[in-house]
């Protein structure tokens, strides 16, 4: 399972960035979400989303091991094991692998907790298996 | 041979009636309204299959209509 | 605190001094945020007589509890200041993200006062705070300075800008932020322009306290999905209020041709659908909202994108100007966005001055060579731009309608649309009672946003004038601001007509004080009474006299449209007031008795 976005529906309203950082840190402030939210104003106007596709590029990298895979095998952060060496946020398709030092002494990602699409009133995020593509 | 009207809440609230009419189809979305007792001018927004149309529009079978009242405003 | 970030910041243009206080526990007890704080602070820091456009001014933005969290509608912030427009009590609603990034910055409000010596920008950098200078930004449009400020430091920072018409001190000058929303009525951008401040850049990465985070959590997560199941939301989201522009002008509530009527023959062409298949590219959102009003439009025709034209500008830039074509009421809109100025105020100004031009009260020797035929588009956008800078025919019309016609006489006062010197919004009330009172009544002059009744009306009578009617715009007064009091917006409530008890449990988890709506509706109450007592202290022979609207709403039936033939009797408009006043707790001449200041423990705040 991964989290997909619909760009086009996206109002840059927020509300996912802050229930993100809420289920995260517990803590009010979008700026510790895992998820990019990009407006392209005054021109062309609209805004892009990027998103954690779940591709387990980070993980692989992770000297420590703090990158690891719950029960639903989605990709997460133990914050008790990163040591904020920071190999992984290159390695990030989307660039949502979020290292960001003022903010906490660890690494964060998406950990695939839903929140995000339950406060999105365009439904321009959704929950579903993760398409493979074949030759 | 039907179409179905369903209330928005505000409009459900206002004519404190039920939610969901089943109607003929074949006539103006006006004429039916005032059939089923709704003053027309009440109605602020008439969807029919999530398009925008007028209450002149002529209901067809199987159309799904959403009606909404402006209670608050802007 | 819970639920506040928990400091004002006060910045004295004058001095240069910038100072951080504690935001008072009783004031967040007793005003809650937004314009609680707002108009305490106006009455307690404002003096009596101050020029609205002098150093004694002050601008105070307040965010509420709700700004900036996981609450629908939390987007809003509230700028309160000596209206330059009407001399009264202002009070204007932004949205975006502006008040969000407030908190993350660590304030609840910020206090503007005194006058630069220059021209200058706040810069808000979490703890870092400083006025920087701006001889090199004073004269650019807002869109071009919002841009470059975003360019060079990146997304994350929320900026509020002044154009041209808060420069040139236009008394409908608005303050514009993310593209397309405003501080917009009363003139708070020329009282921005009085002080030098070009503009505000805000940016902070911390976090808001909260009494009870699991609870606060579960109340947010129970509002947002009310909002997804609401029936229309899917149609509100897609058309925004477009959506009643086919309706008002149905009802006869639609400004034609300076409010002359109520239905305009060509409205069709302005209707939400056309709209949105003419020129909507993107539904754009404020803060935490899930119901996104914003409608992004780019306008082939000229090249140009803008986030509008919403319903009020639809009514006023298009029907009232006997324009119909979509995309050059989107033109108008962005002309003034750009250059700072309300296309509320702007746009009935311009009607006015076309019923004069129709009159032969102008001529063209007058109006600079300009044909102010209705409908002249081109005319209109050459206006605006005269407006904002105040030249030739412009400088008059940008006094707005209520001193304009003052100057000109020859009977041009009797159409000029406004209540306190604020031209009214976009809704017709030759034949609906509820909704002019609302008009007449509304504290920043002839405004909707305290009261619309116009359904009410037409379910009730809307001719006719009785005690409930009278109640329903007085429960609207005391609730509806309550919205922007804790920091949010009204509109999902008023449009998906979601369950506003779900507030309830918010506001608690956040704050850690329960607050019922009986409790939230005694708070607007007391704002409501403090407002009106602005009015007075400010106004010398202020009363029931200020409460009267335009004589177009009692003496000049249209003829033609929806309300062709209907008008409102002078008598009930005195009915109207007669009854307002004593469901009030008023005087007969409109002002709060000391009965019912004292009953709504006011008596200190008002010493």
């Amino acid at each position: 399972m991964r989290l997909y976005v619909d760009s086009t529906k996206c109002s840059g309203c927020n509300a996912c960035r802050v229930a993100c950082s809420l289920n995260l840190f517990s803590e009010n402030n979008p700026k510790k979400s895992a998820l990019i939210i990009e407006p392209h104003f005054p021109a062309p106007g609209f805004y892009t989303v990027k998103v954690c596709t779940q591709c387990g590029d980070c993980a692989k990298v992770c000297p420590t091991d703090a990158i690891k895979q719950d029960a639903q095998g989605a990709y997460y952060v133990d914050f008790d094991e990163c040591n904020l060496c920071e190999a992984c946020v290159p390695e990030c398709p989307e660039g949502v692998m979020f290292v960001r030092a003022e903010l906490a002494n660890t690494a964060w990602k998406c950990n695939l907790c839903g929140d995000c699409v339950s406060v999105c009133g365009t439904s321009a995020l959704w929950i579903a298996e993760i398409e493979t593509v074949t030759a | 041979m039907t179409a179905t009207i369903r209330l928005g809440a505000s409009l459900k609230n206002l004519l404190g009636s039920q939610a969901e009419f089943i109607v003929e189809p074949g006539h103006k979305v006006r004429e039916t309204l005032l059939l089923l007792g709704i003053k027309p001018e009440l109605v602020a927004m008439v969807s029919v299959n999530d398009e925008m149309k007028d209450k002149d529009y002529i209901i067809q079978e199987g159309d799904a209509l959403r009606l909404m009242a402006v209670i608050g405003g802007g | 605190m819970n639920g506040y970030a928990g400091r004002i910041l006060r910045v004295n243009l004058t001095t240069g001094a910038i100072t951080k206080e504690p935001t008072p526990p009783e004031l967040a007890r007793d005003f809650i945020g937004g314009r609680g704080f707002g108009i305490y602070l106006l009455l307690k820091e404002v003096p009596k007589g101050a020029d609205p456009l002098g150093p004694q001014n002050k601008i105070f933005i307040s965010s509420g509890p709700i700004s900036g969290m996981m609450i629908p509608g939390g987007g809003k912030c509230d700028w309160t200041t000596k209206a330059p427009l009407t001399g009264g009590y202002a009070s204007a609603s932004m949205g975006g993200h502006f008040t969000a990034e407030m908190r993350y910055a660590g304030l609840d409000s910020i206090i503007l006062e005194g006058i630069s010596p220059k021209p200058v920008y706040l810069f808000i950098d979490n703890d870092k705070i400083e006025l920087r200078d701006a001889s090199d930004l004073w004269g650019k449009n807002t869109f071009m300075v919002e841009k470059q400020f975003k360019e060079k430091l990146g997304e994350e920072y929320q900026i509020a800008v002044i154009g041209p018409g808060g420069e040139n001190l236009v008394p409908y000058a608005c303050v514009n932020h993310d593209y397309g929303r405003q501080a917009g009525r009363g003139g708070v951008g020329a009282v921005m322009g009085s002080k030098k401040l070009k503009a505000i850049i805000l940016h902070g990465t911390k976090s808001i306290p909260v009494a009870d985070m699991t609870a606060y959590r579960k109340a947010g997560m129970a509002l947002y999905k009310a909002c997804k199941d609401a029936e229309g939301l899917k149609d509100w989201s897609r058309y925004g209020t477009t959506i009643v522009v086919s309706w008002c002008d149905e009802v006869g509530a639609l400004p034609t041709r300076n409010f002359s009527a109520g239905s305009f023959e060509n409205g069709k062409n302005l209707y939400a659908p056309v709209m949105r298949e003419k020129i909507v590219i993107t539904d754009k959102g404020c803060f935490g909202c899930p119901s996104p009003c914003g409608k992004y439009s780019r306008m082939k025709k000229y090249n140009s994108n803008v986030e509008g034209p919403e319903y009020e500008t639809i009514g006023l830039c298009g029907s009232n100007l006997g324009i119909d074509d979509i995309e050059s009421v989107a033109q108008a809109n962005l002309l003034c966005d750009d250059l700072g100025i309300d296309t509320i105020s702007a746009g009935n100004s311009i009607g006015w001055a076309m019923e004069c031009y129709q009159k032969g009260i102008f001529t063209k020797k007058d109006t600079d060579g300009l044909d102010l035929t209705f409908g002249n588009v081109e005319a209109v956008f050459t206006l605006i731009e005269k407006i904002a800078r105040r030249e030739g025919f412009g400088a008059l019309l940008s006094e707005g309608v209520k001193r304009a016609s003052k100057k000109v006489g020859q009977g041009s006062e009797k159409f000029a649309i406004h209540v306190k010197g604020m031209e009214q919004s976009a809704y017709a009330t030759h034949n609906a009672t509820a909704m002019l009172l609302a008009y007449m009544t509304c504290d920043v002059g002839a405004h909707h946003n305290r009261a619309w009744a116009i359904t009410y009306d037409l379910q009730v009578g809307r001719e006719l004038v009785v005690p409930e009617k009278v109640a329903r715009v007085i429960w609207l007064q005391n609730f509806r601001p309550m919205f922007d009091v804790i920091g949010g917006c009204r509109l999902q409530w008023v449009e998906l007509s979601i369950d506003r008890e779900l507030y309830v449990p918010a506001l608690e988890a956040i704050t850690g004080i329960h607050r019922s709506w009986e409790d939230l509706e005694k708070v607007g109450e007391r704002i409501w009474n403090l407002t009106r007592l602005y009015w007075a202290r400010e106004n010398e022979d202020f009363g029931r006299v200020w409460d009267l609207p335009a004589p177009r709403f009692y003496e000049d039936a249209p003829t033609s449209g929806a309300t062709k033939g209907q008008i409102t009797k002078i008598e009930d408009v005195n009915l109207l007031l007669d009854m307002y006043y004593e469901q009030r707790g008023w005087t007969t001449d409109g002002l709060p008795k000391p009965e019912t200041i004292e009953s709504l423990g006011l008596k200190a705040v008002v010493a």
